[in-house]
């Protein structure tokens, strides 16, 4: 699920991802490379931090006033709370205090759970990954099919079929499809019987740790998740192929392959798609941001113990510390993700490396 | 012995939805086994879709019938398995435009041995292999084999495509313009390459063009299309000396040569459009735009028929009982053409040519400076004085010295012509001449006053000099109507009153007549040349002095240049437009030009009348543009420049001509000359800036080595000599 | 049509309109479009016409008209909410908020992200690196977090997330629009302009905006989609206006208030169906537009 606009020509947006041709070519081109795109990602992380705090420390009206809502405090107490929180600092010192503790590692210390941010977060980030990861790579692995096959033959029945569909999914709230998805599988709906376990990551009370039985539990919370996960985003990654293979057709040199005598699939995947994967490669990393967002609802309805659903418990308060910790490890991801797709991209795309 | 190819009745119409395209309608050749034959003619015209026909690569939508027999079986109704193997390992196709016709993500060694190891099962090794020796042999070095696409110049990638052509030793190669985007010298070097490969190995080719020069020169057979048919085909020489279609002689005269009296100043043009191929079409196509045109040429079915010895023409005039179509002075009939075209309305384009008068130059004219245009007051109309524009350093690229110190003068009612390849600079000169680009040094001068680039003093400027670019459609506003591409200019500069009248004026002056008829459509309704009409129109609109116009022509049909060509000249003559012409056509300067400027590497190397530069060159560059023209009349082969084009970031010292000079090549060693050459550099050409008087018409070349005669030292027919590389 | 009638039409037509109902006749041959075009009138003539119909009691939490999440009756053709509201009310009430906030964030969206794409595309240079590296910037913060941050740090309610959705989604236009301006720029006519004397306002206003808008129309009917799903996420997640009632608050409130396990799919069913239905509508008219705008990509 997306708030950005749709992809729309990926030649378009890519001809802004694709970093300018550097010098010749060589591995100390590519540290210089390498060093200025890590210096970019600094700068990047820099100004993530100044709008976390500016969102998080600044921005809200009062959060003494936040965290005692209801219950009786006397002044005393409040003077100590705005003393703990550092409230009565001036702006500079408090993101001075900010900025070592995150880079440190203490992220603040959550106001529901009474742990430091720190901590949960580590708890928590097995889960994302692996719901996040498992569901990336399955819809990455039939977006890309079905882009690729029906970029080829554009208009035909399989284009407007699998077009068709993922333009209705792209629509579908990923929490309206995950809480159907376990109405229809968890509670079981007229003639389907309960499948699936409606939450959590595994059935409470089991053992944990490696065993097969425990993994096998695992796996089967999987599934719904994913499958929501995967059914919202795999949309995204086939329009974008989709759309990089028809800018490659009008290109001279598929009649070239065609004209040597080679079969039509093989024109395809030797030559048309290895081209048209230079602009979907860096589009498709920078989804991340994306099926972070979805990971969030998903877990929310699935109760799925990841970092999405902590963000779903911080909103509660709202736990301040906890929100920004949150969104400074999704940003902080996001912003590596960016750096991963400028490097594959060079990595892929001859013009690029060797100009 | 049977004919390689056979072609008979070939037809292939392109179907979307309702409409229908008839792109090929009822074409037959054939060709024999170490043939050349060359396929010409004009966008539209169908010869690219013959040619893609030859393998099937058309498109799904296109529907062939008829036969295509090679080597005897029919390749219409061929299976898919046998095709593919015909496909390459038979017939090979030489695109053009290698940039886009190559992978770009794979090397070029990768391409070329992918066809090898496809029909040959070969191994990779052995592949490989054969690949460096394509390479050597197409003159590319083999350690490229590892190199992108990318990375290689416009002409070495040409010849990695001719190299990868050859891979599995076909018997027929199909090259679909091999050397359009081409600069000519590079052109020139191609070709030869192409050619001699071809006689080499025996292998018969098929060549198509819009350049009828090209391809009188390198092939022995000719083929004219039209709408979709043959007009006329016969042996190269014969089809283009003694043409037997109406056709045929005025695409010919369309790529004018130099020396030829009957084209100077006198550019040949077709008015109308080439019909609809949506449509049937009764009688012979080319009736409605025909300058012989007889009753019965609307209603007879024609067909290719003899004459003369291998030749045929579709032209009913062949037939007895017509008269000839040739024979009878050509040149009366040309002239008798443009008149009746003068006075044609056209095709259902409505496009009207413009009011030329054929101009007669006899011989000692000097040109226009030689007070014959009643030029009172300065006769200078547009300067540039001593203009340098240098393009800053880039990362990964030196600072490009475009211009490079140049003087050139455009005199009233003056047509300079500006010739030079990609990368010498003139694009960049013209712009600094209209004000786009500010110099980096020099003055640019109108009326003998140097042009200042405040905003006010640039506005003052537009009205005077104008732009006329190479690419019409793209020059359109593609929303506006031709009302207000028109209007745009007097607008900007406020001019509201008598906008209207001023707009027609304007659009009449420019040969689009009833101005009222055009006013209203878009760009997108208007053929190539009306679109380029609409531009000129644009830049009268303002009622400058002078315009310049960079590459006017390039992007039109054939038959469509001479028409602009026409209304420039005419421009010249009835409202006294100075123009400089940017390009890299010297055919565009013997046709329209009274100077010309031969440009290299941001510096003039020799400049001077037409008729001299052109006939009596000095300069070995100019010397080499002229010679490698294609020409079928030719009878010693071309003299090719070494070398690639110049890159403007790495001017060498001395004489930046010299790496590649033949004649200093053709120096004996240690000639204290070639030192001069390599060391000094060349001082800067004055304007040429006509005096009036009979003195004044000599040229002026930029050359230590200028009247040295090296003629006995250099051998005909080889390629200069490299120079430092 | 022969070329004597089209040549009287020019004649007689203002030529823009004959492009506008070329345009139109393109529209209306596509049914995906006509039947985007539908759902938009239809929602939008509900949402505006709402107040007409539906008075105050039926949306009373304390006074609801029926028995909480009862099944769909005669009454209660969608059945009722956790209140005992009924659903259908609730539905159509709801579009308000929903359409109200994804019109106004993406107006905001538009012109800003249009005006940063454009001087970015037109001026080049250091404005251009400057604009486009802020732009990068924010493009890399993930939407779904930045708008939950903001809507907390805001307070609950339509503002914020109107401007939670507006801050994460004009970065995706400005590097759009910057894209076509620039690719709009290379082509001659503009060089063409500034020869016949344009200044840089004449020619972004006159030659560049006219060429852009297109693209900008396109972008703007995609991000009302997107901004509809962003609002009601935010609104299930429980940023919304508590007192108000949108789609997404519905969601939520059958999902917390034990909708699922009770099996009320008249209760989960109506507002996801109602979000899809209409965000499909804006896409539907923005590939449209953009397919007659760009033929090449086929459907």
């Amino acid at each position: 699920m997306s708030s950005t606009a749709a992809p729309l020509s990926a030649r378009s947006l890519s001809a802004l991802e694709a970093p300018p041709g550097g010098g010749a070519s060589g591995a100390r081109d590519f540290a210089h490379y390498l060093a200025r795109k890590l210096a970019a990602a600094v700068v990047s992380f820099a100004m993530l931090l100044v709008v976390g705090f500016v969102i998080f420390s600044l921005m809200p009206s009062d959060p003494v006033e936040a965290l005692t809502r209801g219950h009786p405090t006397s002044a005393k107490q409040i003077a100590f709370l705005v003393k703990q929180l550092g409230l009565n600092q001036p702006v500079w010192e408090r993101f001075g205090h900010f900025v070592v503790n995150t880079l440190e590692g203490h992220l603040g210390y959550s106001w529901q759970f009474e742990t430091p941010v720190a901590t949960l977060i580590l708890q928590r980030l097995w889960p994302t990954l692996l719901l996040m990861g498992s569901s990336t790579i399955v819809s990455i692995l039939i977006g890309m099919w079905l882009g690729i096959h029906s970029g080829w033959r554009p208009g035909k029945l399989l284009d407007r079929a699998a077009t068709g569909t993922a333009i209705t999914f792209w629509s579908v709230p990923t929490y309206w499809l995950g809480i159907l998805l376990l109405v229809l599988f968890s509670t079981g709906f007229g003639v389907i019987p309960p499948l699936f376990p409606a939450g959590g990551m595994s059935t409470p009370g089991t053992v944990g740790g490696w065993a097969p039985a425990h993994i096998l539990d695992v796996a089967r919370h999987l599934v719904l998740p994913s499958l929501t996960l995967v059914l919202v985003v795999f949309a995204q990654y086939q329009m974008i192929m989709r759309s990089s293979m028809i800018d490659e057709m009008g290109n001279p040199y598929l009649l070239t392959a065609r004209a040597k005598g080679l079969r039509d699939a093989e024109v395809r995947q030797k030559h048309a798609v290895p081209n048209a994967l230079l602009p979907s490669v860096t589009l498709i990393f920078l989804q991340v941001g994306t099926m972070i967002g979805g990971a969030i609802t998903v877990e929310t309805v699935y109760s799925w113990p990841g970092l999405g659903y902590l963000t779903f418990q911080a909103l509660q308060i709202p736990d301040l510390p906890l929100l920004e910790g949150t969104f400074i490890v999704f940003s902080a991801s996001v912003i590596v993700f960016n750096l991963l797709a400028d490097l594959a991209y060079r990595h892929l795309d001859p013009r690029v490396r060797r100009s | 012995m049977a004919p390689l190819l056979e072609v008979r009745d070939l037809a292939v119409t392109y179907r979307s939805g309702a409409e229908q395209v008839r792109a090929v309608r009822g074409v037959d050749f054939a060709l024999e086994p170490g043939d050349t034959l060359g396929m010409a003619g004009e966008s539209g015209c169908g010869k690219t879709t013959v040619a893609l026909s030859l393998l099937r690569l058309l498109p799904v939508s296109a529907e062939l019938s008829g036969q295509i027999l090679f080597k005897g079986e029919d390749i219409i109704g061929l299976g898919w398995q046998k095709l593919r193997a015909v496909r390459w390992a038979q017939a090979s196709v030489v695109f053009q435009g290698a940039m886009s016709a190559l992978n770009p993500v794979r090397s070029v060694g990768e391409q070329i041995c992918e066809p090898i190891i496809l029909h040959e099962k070969a191994s990779r090794r052995v592949a490989e292999s054969r690949a460096a020796g394509l390479l050597d042999s197409v003159g590319v070095s083999s350690a490229r084999l590892d190199s992108y696409p990318h990375e290689l110049s416009g002409g070495q990638r040409q010849r990695v495509m001719i190299a990868m052509a050859l891979a599995c030793q076909p018997d027929l190669i199909i090259a679909d313009e091999p050397t359009t985007a081409l600069d000519v010298i590079v052109q020139a070097q191609v070709l030869q390459l192409l050619t001699g490969l071809v006689r080499e190995r025996q292998i018969s080719m098929i060549v198509i063009s819009h350049d009828l020069s090209v391809l009188g020169e390198t092939c022995d057979r000719l083929a004219i299309m039209y709408a979709g048919r043959i007009a006329e085909t016969g042996p190269s020489r014969e089809v283009l000396g003694k043409p037997r279609h109406p056709y045929t002689r005025i695409l010919a005269r369309a790529f004018p040569r130099m020396g030829d009296a009957q084209s100077r100043l006198a550019p040949a043009g077709l008015p109308g459009e080439p019909p609809d191929l949506r449509a049937e079409v009764v009688g012979c196509p080319f009736a409605p735009r025909c300058p012989e045109v007889v009753a019965d040429c609307h209603t007879a079915a024609v067909e290719l028929w003899p004459a003369g010895e291998r030749r045929e023409s579709a032209c009913i005039k062949v037939l007895d009982g017509y008269g000839h179509p040739a024979g009878v002075a050509q040149q009366t009939a040309a002239r008798a053409g443009d008149q009746d075209a003068a006075q044609r309305t056209g095709g259902p384009g409505g496009e009207q040519p413009g009011t030329a008068e054929l101009r007669a130059e006899g011989p000692g004219t000097a040109g226009p400076g030689a007070g014959q245009r009643g030029s009172e007051g300065p006769a200078a109309v547009l300067e540039a004085s001593g203009l340098r524009v240098v393009f800053p350093a880039r990362r990964g690229r030196g600072a490009a010295r475009a211009v490079d110190d140049v003087n050139l003068t455009i005199g009233r009612g003056e047509i300079v012509a500006l010739i030079g390849e990609s990368g010498c600079g003139k694009s960049t000169l013209a712009r600094a001449l209209v004000g786009l680009v500010e110099p980096t040094g020099g003055e640019v001068r109108y009326a003998g006053a140097p042009l200042r680039y405040g905003s006010a003093a640039l506005r003052a400027h537009r009205k005077h000099v104008q732009l006329v670019l190479q690419d019409p459609a793209g020059a359109l506003n593609p929303r506006q109507t031709v009302f207000d591409l028109v209007a745009e200019g007097p607008r900007l500069h406020g001019m509201r009153a008598g906008l209207t009248e001023r707009v027609h004026r304007a659009l009449a002056d420019a040969g689009l007549r009833p101005p009222g008829q055009f006013v209203g459509r878009y760009p997108h309704e208007l053929s190539g040349g009306q679109q380029q009409r609409v531009v000129i129109a644009g830049a009268l609109a303002l009622d400058p002095s002078a315009i310049v116009a960079d590459e006017p022509v390039s992007s039109l049909d054939a038959s469509v240049r001479g028409e602009i060509l026409k209304l420039i000249l005419s421009l010249r003559d009835e409202l006294s437009l100075s123009a400089l012409i940017v390009s890299h056509d010297l055919g565009v300067a013997w046709n329209i030009a009274d100077r010309v400027a031969v440009m290299y590497l941001g510096r003039i190397v020799e400049a001077g009348p037409v008729r001299d530069v052109l006939l009596r060159p000095r300069h070995p560059y100019t010397q080499a543009l002229l010679s490698v023209l294609p020409d079928a009349t030719r009878d010693a082969p071309a003299r090719t420049l070494a070398g690639e084009p110049p890159d403007p970031t790495k001017i060498p010292a001395g004489c930046r001509f010299h790496p590649r000079c033949p004649r200093l090549a053709a120096l004996p060693a240690g000639d204290e000359r070639a030192e001069l050459c390599r060391a000094t550099p060349v001082p800067v050409l004055a304007s040429g800036a006509q005096a009036p008087g009979p003195a004044a018409a000599a040229s002026l070349v930029a050359c230590h080595l200028a009247d040295l005669d090296v003629s006995g030292l250099i051998e005909p027919g080889k390629p200069a000599p490299q120079g430092a590389q | 049509m022969t070329a004597i009638d089209q040549a009287s039409a020019a004649l007689t037509a203002p030529p823009r309109l004959l492009a506008l109902r070329r345009f139109a006749r393109d529209f209306a041959r596509r049914p995906s479009a006509m039947a985007g075009l539908a759902i938009l009138v239809i929602v939008t003539v509900l949402a505006l016409t709402a107040p007409l119909f539906i008075h105050a009691s039926d949306l009373d939490v304390i006074n609801a008209p029926g028995q909480p999440i009862a099944p769909p009756s005669a009454r209660f053709p969608l059945g009722t909410d956790y209140a005992g509201r009924s659903i259908l009310t609730l539905l159509v009430w709801g579009s308000r908020p929903s359409l109200a906030i994804a019109v106004i964030s993406t107006a905001l969206t538009m012109v800003f992200g249009s005006s940063i794409g454009l001087l970015a595309g037109h001026y080049g240079g250091i404005t251009s690196r400057v604009l486009m590296a802020i732009t990068d910037w924010f493009i890399a913060l993930p939407t779904l977090p930045l708008a939950i941050g903001l809507a907390a740090a805001l307070g609950q309610g339509d503002t914020s997330i109107t401007i939670a959705i507006a801050v994460t989604s004009w970065p995706g236009t400005a590097r759009l629009i910057r894209a076509q301006t620039l690719a709009v720029e290379a082509r001659p006519f503009i060089e063409r302009a500034r020869a016949l004397g344009a200044r840089d306002g004449q020619l972004v206003l006159r030659q560049v905006l006219p060429n852009v808008s297109p693209f900008i129309l396109v972008s703007a009917t995609l991000t009302v989609a997107g901004a509809i799903l962003t609002e009601t996420t935010l609104a299930f997640l429980g940023l919304g206006n508590p007192t108000d009632v949108s789609w997404g608050s519905m969601i939520n409130q059958a999902f917390f208030q034990g909708a699922v396990s009770a099996g009320a799919w008249w209760y989960i069913l109506p507002p996801g169906i109602a979000i899809v239905i209409v965000a499909l509508g804006f896409t539907l008219i923005g590939r449209a537009v953009e397919n007659i705008l760009n033929p090449r990509m086929a459907r």
